[in-house]
Order: structure tokens, then sequence, then C-alpha cells
């Protein structure tokens, strides 16, 4: 299995403009693209035999002020995950859908928008909302929102004369 | 708020809820994940017909409704609304301890810590989830409380309404259910 | 005739758990079609990185509540590659025996519920009774019927008590014998064959166009595309299994290559029982230092196995700490669940959106998370 994967990074490094990959395991890989190639990289890696959209998600890099979106692709015929992941700009975050390459991608990128705020061009029912319903704080799946202080303002809490809460090692949990 | 267990229903009263204690319909509403525990419940092994109790459908026949488990926001506008649709007597089982204090969800941003706050409930099972067993004696213990006019958290209900339409409205801006077509 | 919006569900006989399809229907002919989940949303995704790793245990088994398993086993499997440890091998065998189990019981109650949305409950009510007894043998191995927390990351948390293979393959000897009587009961009956035969068809370029796994998507191309085959976790390249497959996909197809995975995880747990190695460890430290605190190395991972209802993923991001950075879940009926009832419960009856998600095999719990 190694050998058919070091093929095919080999392959995607030959005609894809990466900028960094990495190996995770021997069924698994991940690379870095640009912004602007996401779009040529899943059309190509669909071509190449990984047809399969298993999710679309972000992540939050607060620290560096960036969203990261990841796309994994599945290929079914060697058994192979590719990561593709994407940095984008955290303030005022916005990407184009990929809805036209994998129709999969619609439900997926509707729920990056309501967790992390992110908007898609071109997938328009990406803006409404999903799985949350009247919502009024900003995203919460964003490092920035606390649950805690949302629940406590939102929901009473039973009153009680002893709160057992853990700290551990001086972790507040 | 405490409810009261006075008993001080009339004789007409007390022949009627002793009949519909041994003739309990439950409404059929999966509102969370100790439902996977009624199956069994309901079906040969543990077997509810053995106390009367049976599943159906609609909430207009109904007699009790089962909260199992943590309570989304999503959620609880339909079980507020569907438990306004219920006809009196009506009584509530709450599951799990997610329904008393939040559980393992205490600080989520999607479900409610407390539910008594939001509708009136008369009994609770403690656990996570509750073993059918405890479903069982649960249901015992609600005939028992239904025969000793102590299941009257309906009334309850009617005598605070606006205490509970505030708590409701605080915690989830309406109770409105709106389709899901965005048109 | 006048369009009619109609809601069904979320409380509904019908209806798959919370979740609900909201549809214009003209006559008994769905024209339009809305999935609507969020009803179980608890954050799940938020909670696990307020906890630490050992904490999330509590919460991983919460998010599909009919097959809490796999979530423990893409959890530890994600983690385990991360840190790069290499768990016992005995540890391995009580793993899969364990899926297994998950997965007869899961595939028993989906056969029975096949008697819901077609009113022959006697199926329904066999099956709950036949999966008790899986739970049962659950309760003596892990202490818990639905919730189990067994598989952790390094391994698993106990020892298997004493005699409980014997006990698993005494089941086993049962299930071949009861199972058989359920094709008699429900799938030979006229009225379910007439009502499943050639109805709710998933074509094989929607499995792609949609992102369809597991059962749908082996039974429209007719290939091997189960994770078990694909990618083998555990030991599943030491056991042999076939796995049920077929080219014409309606509603009866996909019961039957449910009713025959039956049948193969029977196999499974023979050769596990078998094949497993009498002695040794069964955990192995993921970490240094307290048990509880412990450290996952920083890194990202997508940790996925097959579910009842086809892959199903975790993906992983540490940054080093005592908390996860990020955790994303696929559910394995995201695809089906959504956009495949948006676009392909279009010009089927009423009647069959319960019927696409118990064939198609939709978990509300797992799709909102």
């Amino acid at each position: 299995m190694m050998n058919s994967m070091n093929n095919i990074m080999k392959q995607v490094d030959d005609v894809l403009n990466v900028l960094n990959k990495e190996v995770i395991s021997n069924r698994q890989f991940a690379i870095d693209i640009n912004k602007g190639d996401v779009h040529q990289a899943l059309t190509y890696l669909k071509s190449i035999g990984f047809t399969q959209l298993s999710i679309i998600t972000c992540v939050d890099l607060i620290a560096d002020n960036k969203f990261q979106l990841i796309y994994i692709l599945n290929n079914w015929e060697l058994g192979l995950f590719v990561i593709v992941r994407t940095d984008i700009d955290r303030d005022n975050p916005s990407y184009v859908t990929v809805v036209n390459i994998f129709p999969g991608a619609k439900y997926y990128e509707r729920e990056v928008h309501e967790f992390f705020g992110v908007t898609f061009e071109g997938n328009d029912s990406s803006f409404k909302p999903l799985l949350l319903e009247i919502w009024d704080d900003i995203p919460p799946l964003r490092k920035d929102f606390d649950p805690q202080v949302y629940s406590d303002r939102k929901f009473e809490k039973r009153d009680s004369d002893k709160i057992y809460r853990s700290k551990i090692g001086g972790v507040k949990l | 708020m405490v409810l009261e267990n006075q008993d001080n229903r009339n004789l007409w009263e007390k022949i009627g809820d002793y009949f519909s204690a041994n003739s309990i319909w439950m409404k059929w509403y999966c509102t969370g994940c100790g439902a996977i525990e009624l199956p069994p419940t309901m079906t040969s092994r543990f077997d509810m017909e053995r106390l009367g109790m049976g599943p159906m459908a609609t909430p207009r026949q109904a007699d009790v409704m089962l909260i199992t488990g943590y309570l989304s926001t999503k959620t609880l506008r339909r079980v507020i609304y569907s438990y306004e649709q219920m006809q009196d007597p009506k009584y509530i089982v709450a599951f799990g301890s997610c329904t008393i204090n939040g559980g393992v969800y205490y600080d989520s941003y999607a479900t409610i810590n407390q539910l008594d706050k939001y509708i009136p409930v008369d009994l609770y099972i403690a656990g996570c989830m509750p073993r059918p067993e405890a479903v069982m004696n649960a249901f015992a213990d609600l005939i028992s409380m239904i025969k000793k006019g102590q299941a009257n958290g309906w009334r309850h209900y009617q005598e605070n309404y606006e205490w509970y339409k505030k708590n409701q409205l605080d915690s989830l801006e309406e109770v409105i259910i709106h389709d899901e077509f965005h048109e | 005739m006048k369009e009619v919006k109609l809601f069904l569900g979320p409380q509904h006989p019908g209806m798959h758990g919370n979740y609900s399809v909201q549809m214009y229907v003209d006559g008994d002919i769905v024209k339009k079609a809305r999935p609507t989940p969020g009803f179980l949303h608890r954050g799940f995704e938020k909670l696990m990185e307020r906890r630490l790793w050992m904490g999330n245990l509590a919460l991983i088994p919460r998010i599909c509540v009919v097959e809490p398993d796999i979530n423990e086993m893409v959890y530890a499997q994600g983690i385990e590659m991360l840190a790069k440890v290499e768990i016992p091998e005995k540890a391995h065998w009580i793993r899969m025996m364990i899926l297994e189990m998950a997965r007869l019981a899961i595939h028993i109650m989906g056969l029975g519920g096949i008697g819901g949305p077609t009113g022959l409950y006697t199926l329904t009510y066999w099956a709950i009774a036949q999966r008790d007894l899986i739970l049962d043998l659950f309760e003596e191995i892990t202490g818990a019927r639905v919730y189990h927390m067994y598989i952790v990351p390094g391994g698993v948390r106990k020892q298997l008590p004493d005699g409980i293979l014997e006990k698993l393959s005494e089941l086993l000897d049962e299930l071949e014998v009861k199972i058989p009587e359920y094709r008699e009961l429900g799938l030979k009956h006229p009225i379910i064959h007439k009502r499943l035969k050639d109805n709710i068809m998933l074509p094989e370029d929607v499995v792609w166009e949609v992102g369809i796994t597991g059962i749908g998507m082996r039974s429209a191309t007719n290939k091997e595309y189960d994770l078990r085959k694909v990618q083998p976790y555990a030991r599943y390249d030491q056991v042999e299994f076939d796995v049920p497959v077929a080219n014409y996909s309606d509603a009866l197809t996909r019961v039957n290559i449910k009713y025959k995975e039956i049948f193969q995880s029977i196999r499974i747990l023979r050769q596990v029982i078998e094949k497993m190695p009498k002695e040794g460890e069964v955990r192995t430290k993921i970490s240094t230092g307290s048990a509880l605190r412990w450290k996952v190395p920083a890194g990202m991972v997508y940790s996925a196995i097959e579910s009842s209802r086809g892959e199903y993923g975790y993906f992983i991001v540490s940054d080093g700490k005592e908390m996860p950075y990020r955790i994303a879940v696929r559910g394995a009926s995201y695809p089906q669940g959504l956009l495949g009832i948006e676009k392909y419960l279009v010009d089927c009856r009423i009647d069959d959106a319960s019927l696409w998600m118990d064939t198609m095999g939709v978990c509300s719990p797992e799709i909102d998370r």
C-alpha cells in the first residue's frame, strides 16, 4: 500500500502546486494548497480516483488569525485518504463553493457556515441555518466562543448547595 | 417551584383517576437517547403492556409524555408545542441526569439544563441511561401517583402558566415552529 | 390538485428517532422534500475541545445512540495513530469482537425495524428481544447495556470475564437458527415483498453524486467497498469474510444485504473466538505522566472505520496539550440523510420516507451531533 501511496503523492506533486505535504499513516497523506488552487486540486484528485468526498470541515487557527478549510477525499479502489488543506483569512471569511465538483458538499458547506461563519459563494443554501435555530451569538465553533458563558446566560441552572466540579492538577474543567 | 401534593379531588375525579391510571397511553416521541431503551421496555422482554400502557401516535390521545434525555432548544420548542396539544390530565416523565441538571452536557450551548423550569415534571428517573427495569419501576410509581392524586403537574402548569411562559421565552425567544423551506 | 405542505416528524411513530422531513405533497406523491436535522444537536464538537482526552470517553459514545462502539473505536484509533502507539495483540481481537457484536445488534434491530413502516410488528418484537440477548452479553463484558466505554485509547478497558467466549458461541448458535426465521416471516412475506421490491431505487451515479457509503453504496455499485476490506483496521485482515454486494439497489436488495451481513458477522465472530490469544495484556499507555492528564502529540489525522451505515470518521487535530484542539465527526448517514432525502425522495410516496431512512441507514444523532 505504501508503494501506491508514494506513486500517488509523486503524481500529485508533479501536477499540482503543492505547498507542503505530510505523510500521516501508510494510508493517508495531507497536502497544503494555495487558496486559489483548491478547485483545480479537487478536480484533479477526483479524476485520479478520489471520487468520494468524505467531509468538509474547518479548523479555527486563532493564533495565526486564520481558518483552515479541510477537504477529505476517499479513494475506494486503493484505500487511500487525502486531506487537502487551505488557509483563508479569519476576518470576514469567505470562499468559493465546490458543489460543482462534489455535489455532496452542499450540506457540509452549510454546516461550516453555521459553525464558523465562513460564507461560500455560489452555494445559496449555505446561508440558511441547519442544526441551530434562532442563533443569536457568534458562530459556536469558533475558539473565542465560550459555551459555558452562553449556557449560563441562556439556561437556568439548578440551585444546589454543593457544586461538584472536577479540578485536575489546577486545570479547571 | 415545588409541586404541592394536596389531595383535594372530588369523588368523580378520584374515580376518573383510578380508571385512567390503569390505561395510560404513552406518546411516541423519542426526544433523546434514552429512547433506545424504550423498545425493550415496550416489547416482549419487559412488556409495558403488563401495566396497561401502550404507545400512542398522536399527542391528542396520549396521557404521558416521556422526555428521554437531553433537550436541545430546537426540540424543546416542539416538546412545548406538543405538550400543549395534549388533553388534561397529562403527565411528564423525565429520563436521565440530563433533564435534572444538564448531565454531561452541562456547558453545552444547545441543550437546556433544568427541564422543570419549562414544563412541569411529575417524575424523574435517574441514571444515564435508565435501564428498562428503572423505566418500568417509574411507570409503576407514576400509576400509584395518579391513583393518589399526586401527579398534578398539568394543573400546576395551568395555574402558573405565566411563570412557565416567561422561562420558556427567556431561554427560547419564541415557541413558534417554522418550516425548513426558508421561503 | 393543490400541493399541501406536510411535516413528517419529529413526533411521528414512523420517524427514525428525533428527525423530521418536511415536504410538499400532491396527493400521495412527494413533490419537494427538505430534511430537518438538529433536534439532537448537543454541540459535541465544541464540548470535546473543553474536556481532557480521557474525559471525552464519556462523551463520544453518546454521538450515535444505536451503535456507540464505533465512536470509541475511531477515537481510540485516531489517538493511537497520532501517538504512534502499538496496542497489544489481544486488544485488537477484543475490539473486533465488540465491533462485530455491535454490528449484529444494530443489524438485527434494523431488520426488525422494517416491520415498523410496513406494518408487520411481529418482526420488530422478535428482533428487539433477540437484540437484548446481545446487550446482556455486552453488560457482562463492559458493565453497561448501551454505552459501554470499553474501547479506550491504548487497548480495551479490562480483560474479558471468564467464560464469555463460550456464552458468545452459544448465542451465535442460537442466532444462526433464529435469523432465517426472520427471512421466512418478513422478507418472503408477500406484503413486504410488494412494498419493497422495485421501490425506492438508488442508481449508481447517485451514490457518487451524494457520497453515500455503506450498504447503499455496495448494493448499487456491485463492488466490495467496505473499509474492513479496503483499509483493514484491527485484525480484519486476518479473518475471512465476504462482503455482500448487488448491482440493483431497491429497498428489498438493501434489506437482503443487511440480512446477509448478519451471517458474515457471525462468521467473523466465530473466527475471533477461535483465533483470539488466550493470554496477554489488553491495554498500554498512550503517554507517560498522570493517568488522566495524558497528552497526545501534535498533528492531525482522519480516522475512519466501517459502521453499519458506512464510513464513519473523526478528523482529530491535536496541538500537543491535554485537550483536543478540534474534532470533527463525519456521521455515516450524513449524505443520505440530508442531500439524499432532499434530492431523491422526490416522486416517492409519503410512506417511503421512513423506508428510505430504514433501508439506507439514517441515524439522526450522528447527523446532529
